[in-house]
């Protein structure tokens, strides 16, 4: 079987349709943090893909999107870095990780 | 000078007020904020000097990541302001920041923490960063810079919307910016990938060739868009991604919360505006484009100024109220004419957005005092206002005017444009919602005047009987403020004039 | 600076000037005689023999285009364009002397609780919306400056207003202005973009209206005009949307209510004539049957909810909606002649609605409540000068012969019956017609509740609990601005022709009227 375009776009949907149940059903601050990685991995995986089958007029990838794909991992690891930092400041004030807990502002 | 240094600028400005606040033993932090906006103040001026170069002006490959013309340059202006005003907030806020950070003391102990006035510089220093974000993204063409410059700002915005880290409430309002941010980067990136994959252009010149290419494939574009716009409902508050926006916006620090609303709110438009154009060119997906506009408009303005009327925390207010603005300047955005009238729906959101930025700083500036004097960010804490420090209260009544839009404020004359594009598009139900909307505001905003000019404060000889103190930099501010609103409410020409 | 701007301006400097803490009292008079005075000065300046023009006219352009008709050349798309007509001029003379009265009846200083300043800045700043909307010639300032006065009505009634619902009538009366404006803003935009969304000033305007086919499509033009109705409408209290009046201008200090009530609310008839009419021709020949139909609310439901008041501001706000049903009857009937006299009752009514809530709040500070029952009768006897002049502000509102009211309900009435009878047809009774017979019943309706009100307060024996109170009847400076009120009303009652003169060719002016 030759893997298509299509195959590759069903499997990076997937990917991201999984990161975006984990972000609505789960409670847990940190897992809901890897499922927002998922859907940014879900992302490159469509860039490489139609880098990869878009192809340019010499013949070779579209390199663009692949040049994009580095900036996409770079800024998800400075979100990274800044969201865990705030979810442990958030631990240490509440000693919880559970989303339903962080409900201090209602009116 | 190439439009590009002022951002370089920007970031080194940024970067000195961290280096001076390491190598330089300062008595009082706070002098760094007037540092730093004296220098964005100078960027500013240099703002009115660049060359517009851009487009195919350029010869190298740097200028498809960057324009610069009459929109960009006006929403670099902006974004200053919005800084400027934000510093010069958090001048005053720094005294409720430290005890946002600072433990505890104990009661024989001496607060050190607050003393020093911990990271009182990151605090100035992280909104010139984030200023240098959003003015990149006023010139981003590309989605490589576009994603960058969004990133930027909204990555800068997590740390400040946390800042007060022994704060409950900005935590959470932290941990809730951070994960529907990130969702809608996800979202951003992924329709960013499949736009890519539509059209196999990343320059937004080059998609909208191709997205008017009779070969394009409709179904992707269309999905492209709708990931797309769900990102950007996301950064702009609009129905139904607004759900973020109260919450954070009670829960961050005072001049947080009015960067987010006036700075952000901006950057999102300038974006979505940049990335709608290919759509709304192509005359295959433009149908489908505006009517999702228009119900998404629809419903904002509904929403926003519904759900602010029973408000009592006037922070959780504005944050509806800049829902229901977001209504409002989606109302121009959907507009976007077949045949060009006189003003474009880019200089209506233009001007609506300055005069946003003038009226919703005033409020915030106000608020701010009062936040910091009394301690209070509901309603209660204005009554008798009028009394107690007349000054402050006209100021506040002319930027609740303005907000309500009565006319003869720069809040008004943006709305009777959205409403003349509205109009000329026909769009006859969306204007019925802008009247109802609209009409609502007029009972939120002058429940705030009410409070001030009315009522007498609760229990006499307490806090709210005292003036409140307004030191002169603030006061020049609100003045300047104030006067704005009035000459680009009369004279709407002086701003408009230059989109025409 | 022209004539009329300085008209505009100089309510407005004088209202910086009182917050900047120049003498209330004084400034405020001085601005509003010197006012008063300009206008006269513009009657003057006025050329009768030059038609079709907005004169002494001047405009600051704030933003032009590219011109349509002449390539090359720049057009006006928005600016600060300033003219009268007729019409406008007839209005500004009731503002000028309405704002001198009101600002002349305001209670000295002493006796205002709370803001000496806001309450006197308001009265102009009320004032100056009022001035600047009827010499606008730009859609855009025209709306604007009316919408001046919203702000300061609302603090007004809000702070100074009288009467245990002042909270609740201020809202409701500031919600009810908010959305009427808004949706008025919705048809004022409606018909600038129906009219090619090139200029916002009335002469361009009105231009491109007079050309066929002008609107696009018929129903367009009849949903402006509907929208247009429907805004203008709110303002001046057509009935069913008539019910923030009443309680409000019970509610407002004396001389807002006068502002308002007889000013400030005539913007909207205003409006009708200025745009309505002459750029909606057949809207306004299309929607002409529902006006009637809910002018008759105004003058028969209304007239009846005024004969059951028993407090005599509530009867005074009543009357004031009923009174506009004459002005709209003068409008529906699309003749010259009606719209003559509606222009003229808006005046006269202006004047005399002014006269009375001046009247009222005399009253009201006297004995604290102006329930009927509770002031009891005989008043006559004990304050004979406030019972003159109160006599004559209810006939001149009955319409008496030799008050300006008269003469502008005898034109309406003539405009109604105007095509009773043709020569082919013999005698026609159409809508109109029946809608004047109606009204005719409605002159009855305000002599019982006018003559009633008069009777319950002056004539008849003291009550007891009057003999012991100390009344003191009005003094000099109180008698002066009703005196020049109704003076006002007297002299335009006898010779209405000094007026008319001015209305006649501007009314002509506009096309598609019936002669």
């Amino acid at each position: 079987m030759e893997v298509t375009l299509n195959h590759f776009l069903f499997v990076s949907g997937l990917l991201f349709a999984i990161g975006l149940a984990g972000v609505l059903v789960r409670r847990n601050v940190i897992v809901i943090f890897m499922c927002l990685e998922l859907m940014l991995s879900a992302a490159n995986l469509s860039l490489v893909a139609f880098s990869r089958f878009n192809l340019t007029e010499s013949g070779g990838p579209d390199y663009n999107a692949q040049v994009f794909l580095f900036f996409i991992i770079t800024v998800a690891a400075a979100e990274v870095a800044v969201g865990l930092a705030i979810i442990v400041a958030l631990y240490r004030a509440k000693q919880t990780t559970d989303v339903t807990q962080i409900n201090s502002m209602k009116n | 000078m190439p439009a590009y240094y002022l951002e370089i600028i920007v970031v080194v400005l940024g970067l000195t007020v961290l280096m001076v606040e390491t190598f330089v033993s300062l008595r009082d932090k706070r002098s760094l904020g007037w540092l730093a906006i004296l220098g964005l103040l100078v960027v500013l001026v240099l703002n009115f000097t660049v060359v517009e170069t851009g487009g195919e002006g350029g010869n190298t490959p740097f200028w498809s990541f960057y324009v610069m013309d009459i929109p960009a340059q006006w929403f670099k202006g902006l974004a200053l302001l919005a800084t400027i005003f934000v510093i010069l907030m958090s001048v005053d806020f720094s005294r409720v920041l430290s005890k946002g950070i600072c433990p505890e003391v104990e009661d024989d102990g001496v607060d050190d923490c607050a003393e020093n006035q911990v990271a009182l510089s990151e605090f100035f220093a992280l909104p010139i960063f984030i200023c240098a974000g959003m003015m990149w993204m006023a010139s981003a063409h590309h989605l490589v810079s576009i994603f960058v410059a969004l990133e930027t700002v909204t990555i800068g915005f997590y740390v400040i919307v946390a800042f007060m880290r022994r704060n409950v409430g900005s935590l959470e309002a932290g941990v809730k910016y951070l994960i529907l941010g990130a969702l809608s980067t996800g979202f951003l990136v992924y329709g960013f990938a499949w736009l890519f994959g539509v059209t196999g252009e990343m320059e937004l010149g080059a998609i909208a060739d191709a997205l008017n290419a009779p070969d394009v494939h409709r179904t992707g574009a269309l999905f492209a868009f709708a990931l797309i716009l769900i990102a950007l409902c996301f950064k702009i508050g609009a129905v139904p991604f607004q759900i973020w926006i109260p919450d954070v916006y009670q829960g961050a620090p005072m001049p947080v919360t009015a960067f987010l609303s006036v700075g952000s709110k901006a950057a999102g438009f300038v974006i979505l505006l940049r990335l709608l154009e290919p759509f709304m060119a192509s005359e295959m997906l433009n149908a489908n484009v505006t009517s999702v506009l228009v119900i998404i408009a629809a419903a904002t303005i509904l929403f926003g100024n519904l759900a602010a009327l029973p408000q009592t925390n006037f922070k959780r207010l504005l944050a509806y109220s800049s829902v229901s603005h977001a209504g409002f300047l989606l109302m121009a955005v959907a507009s976007a004419p077949a045949h060009p009238g006189v003003v474009s729906p880019v200089a209506a959101v233009s001007y609506y957005l300055a005069a946003y930025l003038m009226m919703t700083m005033l409020a915030f500036l106000i608020m701010n005092l009062i936040r910091v004097q009394r301690g209070d960010e509901n309603l209660e804490a204005y009554k008798g206002l009028a009394k107690s420090s007349p000054f402050l209260a006209f100021a506040m009544l002319v930027a609740m005017a303005s907000l309500a839009g009565v006319p003869l404020t720069a809040g008004f004359v943006g709305k009777f444009w959205v409403f003349v594009l509205a109009l000329q598009e026909k769009h006859y139900y969306l204007v019925a919602f802008g009247v109802i909307g609209a009409a609502a505001g007029f009972y939120y905003y002058l429940k705030i005047v009410k409070s001030m000019y009315w009522d007498s404060p609760a229990d006499a000889g307490s806090s709210a009987a005292v003036p409140v103190v307004v030191a002169w930099p603030t006061r020049i501010a609100i003045v300047l403020l104030v006067v704005g609103v009035f000459y680009f409410g009369v004279n709407p020409g002086a701003l408009l004039s230059l989109f025409l | 600076m022209t004539l009329l701007e300085a008209i505009i301006a100089i309510p407005i400097v004088a209202a910086l000037a009182i917050a900047f803490g120049s003498p209330t009292r004084p400034t405020a008079m001085a601005a509003a005689a010197i006012n008063l005075l300009l206008i006269l000065m513009a009657f003057a300046q006025y050329d009768l023999s030059v038609e079709g023009v907005y004169q002494l006219a001047g405009s600051h352009p704030i933003i032009t285009v590219p011109s349509v008709e002449q390539p090359g050349a720049q057009s006006i798309l928005l600016g600060l364009s300033t003219g009268v007509d007729g019409i406008s001029l007839v209005l500004l003379l009731l503002t000028g002397l309405v704002t001198l009265a009101a600002v002349w009846v305001s209670p000295a200083e002493d006796q205002i609780k709370g803001s000496k300043r806001l309450y006197y800045l308001s009265s102009l700043l009320i004032s100056a919306g009022a001035l600047g909307a009827f010499c606008s010639t730009d859609l855009f300032f025209f709306f604007a400056f009316h919408e001046l006065a919203l702000i300061p009505t609302f603090l007004m009634i809000g702070i100074f207003g009288s009467g245990p619902n002042r909270v609740r009538v201020a809202w409701k009366m500031t919600i009810y202005l908010g959305v009427g404006s808004m949706i008025l803003l919705a048809g004022l935009v409606a018909l600038f973009v129906a009219l090619g969304g090139q200029s916002l000033q009335f002469g361009d305007l009105q231009g491109w209206a007079n050309a066929p086919a002008a609107i696009a499509s018929a129903s367009l033009e009849n949903g402006i005009f509907l929208t247009l109705l429907i805004g203008f409408g709110i303002l001046v209290s057509l009935f069913p949307f008539h019910t923030w009046a009443p309680e409000a201008y019970a509610t407002a200090p004396t001389p807002t209510a006068m502002l308002h009530a007889g000013v400030l609310k005539k913007f909207g008839l205003y409006g009708l004539i200025r745009i309505a009419l002459p750029m909606l021709p057949n809207g306004a020949a299309h929607w002409q049957t529902l006006l009637l139909v809910l002018l008759v609310g105004n003058i028969l439901y209304v007239g009846y909810v005024t004969m059951a008041q028993k407090r005599f501001d509530l009867m005074l706000g009543n009357s004031s909606v009923m009174h506009m049903g004459y002005a709209f009857l003068g409008i529906a009937s699309l003749n010259v002649i009606g719209v003559q006299g509606a222009v003229l009752l808006m005046f006269a009514h202006g004047i005399s609605i002014a006269l009375l809530f001046a009247l009222n709040g005399h009253l009201r500070k006297r004995f604290g409540t102006l329930e009927f029952d509770r002031i009891g009768g005989g008043l006559g006897k004990l304050l004979p000068t406030l019972g003159l002049l109160f006599g004559f502000a209810i006939m001149a509102s009955i319409g008496l012969p030799g008050f300006a009211n008269f003469a502008a309900e005898v034109m309406i009435f003539f405009g109604g019956f105007a095509g009773l009878y043709s020569q082919q047809e013999g005698i026609v009774i159409g809508p109109v017609q029946i809608a004047t017979m109606c009204a005719i019943w409605g002159v009855v309706i305000s002599a019982v509740y006018g003559l009633r009100a008069y009777r319950n307060l002056f004539m008849g024996p003291l009550p007891d609990s009057s003999k012991e109170r100390k009344l003191v009847d009005l003094t000099l400076a109180e008698r002066l601005p009703l005196i020049l009120l109704i003076v006002a009303l007297l002299v335009i009652g006898c010779a209405p022709g000094l007026l008319i003169k001015y209305l006649i060719p501007s009314i002509e002016n506009i096309s598609h009227l019936a002669g």
